[in-house]
């Protein structure tokens, strides 16, 4: 055993002090700018997280219309989309309004009924009820990939969800 | 619905602040069986850089890393029902998070059995070398001299001390544990990872100067 190894043998047993808590918090800001949590990787894993725990009991809808218009968020002021969903008891139209980088969602579902409906964002969860027609919407919105979630007051646990849409 | 010893009757965002990781994935599993699904979305936030890196440091690249770390928490979802010690969550998470991240890489290497891939498939914690991503991301001088030390460790200790630093005093052990280092490596006493940097800082001139 040389000196040095002497030396870390007794460090090593000392109790840990202030100095080795600066040198880790000092460590741990390095080790997340060195190799950063990739940007969306929380958002995503809770998106993904809120879908598979609904799975097992939900109702995807399906997306008629053109799909890839709603993809389109290179267009420099106001676009406005509209996308229709649809399954066995559900149908849903939104129209999706984009104005720089906030966007506005106005959504309609038949048959009508006062409806619990939800967006999905990344982590964030917005609610609203559907008015008695079956209208709803969702204001100042973020961009980014999205869900909607919808429970009917007839069988509220079994929800329906839309694919992902591109806000 | 909580349970009575999980319930806090009042405004808790301070003592959850102080708990530890272990608690806190304990309490989110708990809550998430009862229908509670919020504290797992913010378990989600806090835990996901540190197994981030744990994968990481197994040499995966970024791409595989992502989806390794996402694998880990739909594991975590699907067997929820079935964790029998809602404590040993973060353990199991840590240790599932290693595993899945060596069978990523392995395969890679099967796959493309090129030499040069392992130079891009290593990261930081898992091989150092000169011309890295991170001697562009460290500017700070005494920042510089920490990391030219701690790249200097043997690489368990390097892994060690890089995951260990990401986590409180109290989850020091269960992130030891998770790597395969013996228990007590590191807190209460310094163990030998942290005391052959903290000598090398020491003998260090420039390091502390000003």
């Amino acid at each position: 055993m040389t000196a040095d190894d002497r030396a870390v043998a007794r460090y090593a047993t000392e109790a840990m002090d202030d100095g080795d808590l600066q040198v880790l918090r000092r460590l741990a800001v390095i080790v997340d700018r060195v190799d950063p949590v990739p940007a969306g990787l929380v958002d995503r894993i809770g998106l993904a997280l809120t879908i598979d725990a609904l799975h097992t009991e939900m109702a995807e809808l399906r997306m008629i219309g053109t799909p890839e218009l709603a993809l389109r968020s290179d267009e420099a002021s106001i676009e406005a989309v509209t996308i229709t969903f649809t399954t066995d008891v559900l149908t849903v139209m939104i129209t999706v309004h984009a104005e720089a980088d906030r966007v506005r969602v106005d959504g309609w579902a038949a048959p009508a009924g006062e409806l619990a409906v939800e967006l999905h964002q990344g982590g964030r969860i917005v609610r609203v009820t559907s008015d008695a027609d079956g209208r709803f919407s969702f204001s100042d919105l973020g961009r980014g990939p999205a869900r909607l979630v919808l429970r009917r007051p007839e069988q509220p646990d079994v929800p329906v969800v839309t694919p992902q849409i591109e806000l | 619905m909580m349970s009575d010893d999980l319930v806090e009757p009042v405004a808790s965002e301070l003592r959850h602040q102080g708990e530890s990781l272990v608690d806190k994935a304990a309490h989110a599993v708990v809550s998430y069986r009862e229908g509670d699904r919020a504290p797992l979305a913010q378990l989600v936030e806090v835990l996901t850089p540190l197994l981030w890196h744990t994968v990481r440091a197994q040499g995966a690249e970024h791409e595989q890393a992502q989806d390794v770390v996402q694998g880990v928490w739909l594991a975590l979802i699907r067997d929820i029902d079935s964790i029998r010690d809602p404590r040993a969550t973060l353990q199991w998470m840590l240790v599932t998070a290693k595993r899945a991240a060596w069978r990523a890489v392995r395969k890679s290497r099967d796959d493309l059995a090129r030499a040069e891939l392992d130079e891009h498939a290593t990261d930081w914690l898992a091989a150092p070398s000169e011309d890295r991503p991170d001697v562009v991301a460290v500017r700070d001088e005494q920042d510089r001299i920490l990391w030219d030390h701690v790249r200097a460790l043997p690489d368990r200790c390097r892994s060690l001390l890089g995951l260990v630093a990401l986590v409180d005093r109290p989850d020091y052990s269960v992130v030891s544990r998770a790597l395969g280092m013996p228990v007590g490596s590191i807190g209460p006493t310094r163990g030998r990872c942290l005391a052959k940097l903290r000598l090398a800082l020491v003998a260090d001139p420039a390091w502390g100067a000003r």
